[in-house]
């Protein structure tokens, strides 16, 4: 029993530095911004709520459809990825595939932006193209660069994330499992959807809940392609505080987006939970 | 093509690259055979299967299924099923779903898929867990499933790749009756490969003997057993005993020259196609007597006796086991009285139970290729002969 006591702060101390950089780099700012989004003129209140809802209501909404459409379309095309990569039967196609389409994981948000508003505008590269080839009039060409641009700025930039832990997955399973579906004479759609995802479908989860919470704290696209009303809760922030110095509503929006967030969170935990149990 | 002939393979060449696996080969089993191909690992018995289920497309060659050519058809349209050695379950479907699938996919009314998944859970005495994943069966059981998901398409062929290779040996000994029981029973034309001899000696009606991509043998289990065509295939049924002897043929006899280690005899050639020279001579630890050297002669056709002596002996069970040296060779020898270490014995093999084979002139004989190395360690080893 004598030994406890030392023994307790010698573990304290041993803690400390990782304790001390965690409290002050991480739970202090976060703290000072959830009580800064309650801090009014004059003292504690919702205030900066009703301001945030009243003036951005549309854009969380935005923010909140558009992630939740990227999302969806990323799981989408990273299922159709992984599972080319593993029933294809192109041994060549599937080479390519593997090779071409991790790259965008290596470009960085604001250089997507901007590769896509030089693509993606009325006059851009894509509409060039289109009216050369004689697809379109120049009448017809309108610019992606509105809610259409950002979600395919997310999935350009945010499915090969997903595809890698996904087709990673995939290839881990019992090749067997999937031979004897193509035995009993299933076909490879089905096998890719009655077989393969079910058994990745967790790992496909956290690939997708990394993702929209990743698309929720963009600022850089959201500026460099859709500069206008509606746009994301990000734009707005810097918009507060660049333009006002006001952190109390940037506060309350970053506090909004966290709660977003932090929904998605939840919903995988319970899953994992679930699967644990 | 006889009319009893069902399943044909017709010089099938399976490779990847420039190397092949399966070299030529042509096999035909009857309507309700149960055929065992049985070889080491690498010999291309799983890669003859896949070839024959369809997941292996032969380089040359063509596989028939009741006269009709299948070699470019898919798995699922050659009327067969394979049972994996993994068993290959899906483990988000419960038992009754994984069962029922194939009949899923085939567009079978639910009700009927039901009751059908209920007469195979019966059948295989699964009744009461359908509604399980596979996660939370034992080994056995989940063995089953994957025959009921194999067996619900009714296949005219059900190929069987190691089924029983995941399973405790005891559990192995029933389900081996169980299948092959099934199968009677069901009438069924089935393919089962494994690497346990006696487990294809026990199940099959036919055993194919494979080795580097061909057949070395086949046969009834009792004639592959008590008449080896090869070397290999004497050493891949048991008769790991080896020792070198001279001799010359004569009169539908074979006479062995005497030699420091064994005497004189005169065996009935019985069928053997040898010449004169130098023969691999085989037998099994079980096929031999042990007799303590009493200096008494017998009559020369009794047998072929070698001389040595005692190094050491075990009692695995049954009968002692003793490892005998025989001037280089160390010989397993079972004998129903313990014989002293250090005495003097002789090895008397009977003419039926001895196997000789030309060896190719040279008198050298690679010590690689002895399946006996080591045999004095095994010895020691309850062994599970």
């Amino acid at each position: 029993m004598s030994n406890t006591a030392p023994n307790r702060i010698l573990g304290l101390l041993l803690v400390l530095p990782a304790l001390a950089v965690i409290v002050l780099l991480f739970v202090v700012p976060l703290a000072s911004s959830v009580i800064g989004a309650f801090e009014t003129g004059d003292g504690f209140g919702l205030d900066n709520f009703a301001k945030a809802f009243e003036l951005y209501t549309s854009d969380i909404i935005f923010t909140v459809v558009i992630v939740s459409i990227s999302t969806v379309l990323i799981g989408l095309l990273s299922v159709a990825i992984g599972g080319y990569l593993v029933l294809g039967e192109n041994p060549r196609a599937v080479a390519i595939l593997r090779w071409l389409y991790r790259w965008p994981l290596f470009i960085p948000f604001i250089v997507v932006g901007q590769i896509l508003r030089t693509f993606l505008a009325k006059n851009g590269l894509m509409n060039n193209i289109l009216i050369e080839a004689g697809l379109i009039t120049p009448l017809q060409a309108v610019s992606f660069l509105d809610w259409r641009g950002i979600v395919i700025a997310f999935v350009w930039k945010q499915t090969p994330f997903v595809a890698l832990l996904v087709s990673g997955a995939m290839s881990a399973l019992d090749r067997s499992t999937i031979e004897a579906a193509r035995n009993l004479g299933s076909s490879r759609l089905r096998i890719l959807f009655e077989i393969i995802v079910p058994q990745v479908a967790t790992t496909m989860m956290v690939g997708l809940v990394l993702s929209f919470v990743t698309m929720m704290s963009v600022l850089s696209v959201p500026l460099m392609i859709n500069a206008q009303s509606p746009t994301m809760i990000t734009a707005d922030i810097a918009f507060r505080i660049n333009a006002y110095g006001d952190y109390g509503v940037a506060n309350a929006l970053g506090l909004i987006s966290l709660v977003a967030s932090g929904c998605v969170g939840w919903f995988y935990l319970r899953q994992t939970m679930k699967e644990r149990a | 093509m006889s009319v009893e002939e069902f399943l044909r393979v017709d010089d099938v060449v399976v490779g990847y690259g420039s190397s092949d696996i399966l070299k030529s080969l042509s096999l035909s089993i009857r309507k309700g055979e149960f055929v065992a191909l049985l070889g080491s690992s690498g010999c291309g018995k799983t890669t003859l299967l896949r070839a024959i289920a369809g997941f292996a497309r032969p380089k040359s060659g063509a596989i028939h299924v009741n006269g009709k050519d299948v070699t470019l058809l898919p798995p699922d349209k050659r009327g067969m099923a394979l049972v994996f050695q993994s068993y290959a379950l899906w483990p988000h479907m419960t038992v009754a779903q994984n069962i029922g699938y194939g009949l899923k996919l085939r567009g079978m009314a639910r009700a009927d898929i039901t009751r059908r998944v209920e007469e195979l859970q019966d059948l295989l005495g699964l009744a009461g867990l359908g509604q399980r994943k596979p996660g939370a069966l034992s080994g056995g059981q989940r063995q089953r499933v994957a025959l009921g998901r194999a067996l619900a398409i009714d296949p005219e062929i059900l190929l069987l790749d190691e089924p029983l290779s995941n399973l405790d040996a005891r559990i192995r000994l029933k389900v081996r009756h169980d299948i092959s029981a099934l199968q009677k029973r069901l009438g069924i034309t089935a393919v089962h490969v494994t690497h346990d001899r006696e487990e294809a000696m026990v199940m099959a009606d036919r055993i194919v003997i494979m080795e580097n991509g061909n057949i070395a043998q086949q046969g009834a289990p009792e004639e592959v057993f008590n008449r080896p065509a090869s070397p290999f295939v004497a050493a891949f049924m048991g008769a790991e005993n080896m020792i070198q002897l001279r001799g010359t043929v004569g009169g539908g006899h074979v006479k062995i020259d005497s030699s420091a280690t064994n005497r004189e005899a005169v065996l009935p050639l019985d069928g053997r196609a040898l010449s004169d020279g130098v023969y691999e001579a085989r037998f099994r630890a079980e096929g031999a007597h042990l007799l303590v050297n009493d200096g008494a002669a017998d009559a020369a056709d009794a047998g072929l006796d070698l001389v040595g002596h005692v190094e050491a002996a075990s009692y695995p069970g049954g009968t002692w086991r003793h490892s005998v040296r025989v001037g280089d060779e160390i010989l397993l020898v079972d004998s129903p009285q313990p014989v002293a270490q250090g005495e003097a014995v002789r090895v008397r093999i009977p003419a039926k139970n001895l196997f000789l084979f030309n060896l190719g002139g040279s008198f050298s004989r690679p010590r690689q290729s002895s399946l006996n190395e080591g045999g004095a360690a095994r010895v020691l080893e309850a062994s599970h002969a």
